[in-house]
């Protein structure tokens, strides 16, 4: 959807000379000694898949709000090209005139500020149909549209407000709605929830991410936090210095940190809502029971599998091609084996199933499953309900602890 | 870099030692200069403007004639529309009608830009100065301040558009308007009555020239001082500069420009006292002759109407920048 190539940003005037100093491998600051120019973006590519939601994470003073404004060109970039693809065509923004330009930043990336940037002359309402009156739309068409978005962000009842009027969060979910109303596909947003209390921001981020999963808008998100980073993006790149030091998903960042500066981040960040199980999964020989000597697992032509025999914990399972697990005996008991996947809803009563997880599911839940269930262990299932393994409490405590013994498996 | 800055320093500082030495040791230093350029004992200057405003006069009389009637027809335009009133209504218990029924028009108005403070303040003295016979010179004075203030307006804020978004126009502006503002004020004076004869025209060209500064000012501060992030936001939904302009860097500037209007309208006021010097009448008319035949008290009573009527447009046009948003 969206493509950048080689995008520098050198500040000061006659970048050229910087430029040729920053290929030839100086560092930022001799070129500041040396031009007096700041170099704010060091030759970032990346590519961002429609529907995406891609945060860009770093310090301030990395470049990352620059980068961002390069896109949409409210910056110039000093070398480089953005691409923007859509319906099968390519456009490529840094070669726009303005003229054309204008039309891009009417119709196809809208952007969200920091500082909410609202228009305090405006109410609620005008300041969500702006996009729109810029793109002159129909006035009716105008009205009706603001009112679905203030619906969805449950703001309608102060479309007549004045913004001064309204606290951090509903200012700046009026900021949201002023960039959805355009229908853009792209949406740039600046550390949209970086000003607002930390109770607040969390709940701003979760109604985000709801909107999101509606919308599917692709996102280029800029952000300072590594916990907002993980928690929203699909895919990161941490920025220093104005370059991308690395980029993943952040399953990815948290079990291999590439440098120095991302591990530093990494130590201080929470991993339960971003290691999936799929990450912490034990083939069945592998997983640390008490006793192993039983285990016995080659694959699923057998129908049936004893994983541990002091413990007498066994699942049993039908079918030929696809297993379904039925039930298992723990301790003698017969249990059913219950399914849970992502957001699902984890029933209270311990010591009545077996959990069983879907591969996407995070740390955090898998906790909690294990408690409800009064149990050590929880079976994790592929996508199509195969039986990838175990999870017991060696590779969850070994997660929190970030002590990765086998890294990511991907 | 740095080095070049130095140079440069070293270079002008020479170059400013060199001519301005002579100065300092004339005759004994003896340089070769100096002795070029052999100053008389002063430079005519005076005559050399005296010469050029003549010539102006002489050959853009036709130019200044148009500005006058220009001028004459805004002025009177202002003074027919608050005297006309008077045709419309009868005397009332010797008191003409019109009066209450201006002075509350007028402090309807006030309610309604300001608050209720400054409605009643401008309804009762409006009714003060009648009592005071004075209100036809007020009445004249007051168009003749907006006349003045409209055309400085229709002047300054575009000029303080274009400098709020040229740094050129902004860098060019700055030394004239300086020079505009600090000039003593009666020195305009005499250029505009050779200019533009004696009357109304010249003194509200001096006020327009006094006056033109602060607004021009205050309009590119307002622009210049919006939040980046903001003037951002306009743009990245596709805004050409022209709605740009007018969707959201003139309404958010709004309360400086404003401001620049209320301190315009002031120094017309008090310049177009000081223009009753060149005969423009109205109240200030009254205080010079108060001044020229030594009677204090007329003197001062003329003043505190200029006061009163200072007072009620300062109020006046000082909330509107603000009534919209506190609501």
């Amino acid at each position: 959807m969206i493509k950048v190539e080689h995008i520098y940003k050198i500040f000061g005037e006659k970048p050229q000379e910087a430029i040729r100093l920053v290929k030839e491998g100086k560092s930022k600051k001799e070129i500041h000694t040396e031009t007096g120019k700041v170099v704010a973006v060091d030759n970032v590519s990346f590519e961002v898949k429609e529907g995406e939601l891609f945060v860009v994470m770093g310090l301030s003073g990395s470049g990352k709000s620059t980068l961002l404004r390069c896109i949409n060109r409210l910056i110039e970039p000093t070398s480089g090209k953005v691409y923007l693809k859509m319906d099968n065509k390519q456009l490529e923004i840094t070669s726009l005139k303005k003229r054309e330009l204008r039309e891009v930043r009417k119709k196809m990336v809208s952007m969200v500020f920091q500082s909410f940037a609202l228009f305090p002359h405006k109410t609620v309402l005008s300041n969500v149909t702006f996009g729109m009156e810029v793109q002159k739309k129909e006035k009716r068409y105008q009205r009706e549209k603001a009112g679905q978005i203030l619906n969805m962000v449950g703001l309608e009842e102060w479309a007549n407000s004045y913004p001064s009027h309204l606290s951090g969060g509903m200012q700046q979910r009026v900021g949201l709605s002023r960039a959805l109303a355009t229908e853009a596909k792209v949406l740039l947003m600046d550390e949209p929830f970086s000003a607002l209390d930390p109770l607040i921001r969390v709940r701003m981020q979760d109604e985000f991410l709801k909107l999101q999963d509606k919308l599917q808008r692709t996102i280029i998100f800029v952000t300072h936090d590594l916990d907002e980073a993980l928690k929203l993006g699909n895919r990161i790149a941490i920025m220093e210095n104005g370059q991308i030091v690395q980029m993943g998903t952040p399953e990815q960042i948290i079990l291999n940190p590439k440098t120095e500066y991302v591990a530093k981040f990494v130590e201080n960040a929470d991993p339960s809502g971003v290691i999936t199980a799929e990450t912490m999964v034990r083939t069945i020989p592998e997983c640390s029971l008490p006793l192993r000597k039983v285990c016995k697992i080659e694959g699923e032509e057998r129908p049936f599998y004893l994983i541990d025999k002091e413990r007498q914990i066994y699942l049993s399972a039908d079918g030929d091609e696809e297993i379904k697990l039925k039930k298992a005996q723990i301790m003698g008991k017969d249990l059913p084996i219950r399914v849970i996947g992502e957001g699902d809803k984890i029933a209270q009563e311990g010591g009545k199933y077996l959990p069983a997880v879907k591969s996407k599911v995070v740390l955090r839940d898998i906790i909690r499953i294990m408690m409800r269930a009064n149990l050590p262990l929880v079976l994790v299932l592929s996508n199509k309900g195969r039986l990838k393994g175990v999870i017991t409490e060696k590779p969850l405590f070994q997660t929190i602890l970030k002590e990765h013994p086998k890294g990511s498996e991907e | 870099m740095k080095q070049n800055k130095l140079i440069n320093a070293v270079l002008l500082a020479a170059v400013l030692l060199f001519l301005s030495a002579p100065a300092f040791s004339q005759e004994k230093m003896g340089l070769a200069l100096w002795k070029i350029i052999k100053p008389k004992s002063k430079i005519p200057l005076p005559l050399w403007i005296e010469e050029g405003v003549d010539w102006l006069a002489i050959n853009f009389s036709s130019f200044f004639d148009s500005i006058t009637y220009l001028i004459n027809s805004i002025n009177n335009f202002f003074f027919s529309f608050f005297s006309f009133f008077p045709v419309l209504t009868p005397n009332l218990f010797g008191v003409p009608l019109y009066i209450p029924i201006l002075a509350f028009v007028l402090a309807l108005i006030a309610y309604f830009v300001s608050n209720w403070k400054v409605s009643i303040f401008t309804f009762f003295s409006l009714v003060l100065i009648f009592i005071l016979g004075l209100w036809k010179e007020t009445i004249q004075t007051f168009s003749l301040t907006l006349t003045a203030a409209f055309i400085a307006l229709v002047l300054a804020i575009p000029l303080g558009i274009l400098a709020g978004k040229s740094d050129s126009v902004e860098a060019g502006l700055r030394p004239i308007l300086d020079f505009m503002q600090t000039m003593p004020v009666f020195v305009y004076l005499i250029p505009a009555v050779m200019f533009f004869g004696i009357g109304v025209a010249p003194g509200v060209i001096a006020t327009i020239i006094f006056a033109l500064p602060p607004a021009v000012r205050l309009t590119a501060l307002g622009l210049r001082e919006l939040p980046v992030e903001i003037v951002e936001a306009g743009k990245s939904f596709g805004c050409n500069p022209f709605e740009l302009l007018w969707k959201v860097e003139l309404p958010m500037a709004r309360p400086s420009i404003m401001a620049g209007v209320n301190q315009s309208i002031m120094m017309c006021l008090s310049m177009v006292v000081i223009a009753a010097l060149i005969g423009a009448g109205g109240l200030g008319g009254e205080v010079v002759r108060g001044i020229q035949r030594m009677m204090v008290g007329r003197g001062i009573v003329a003043g505190i109407a200029v006061v009163i009527v200072a007072v009620i447009l300062d109020r006046m046009t000082r909330y509107v920048g603000q009534v919209k948003r506190a609501s």
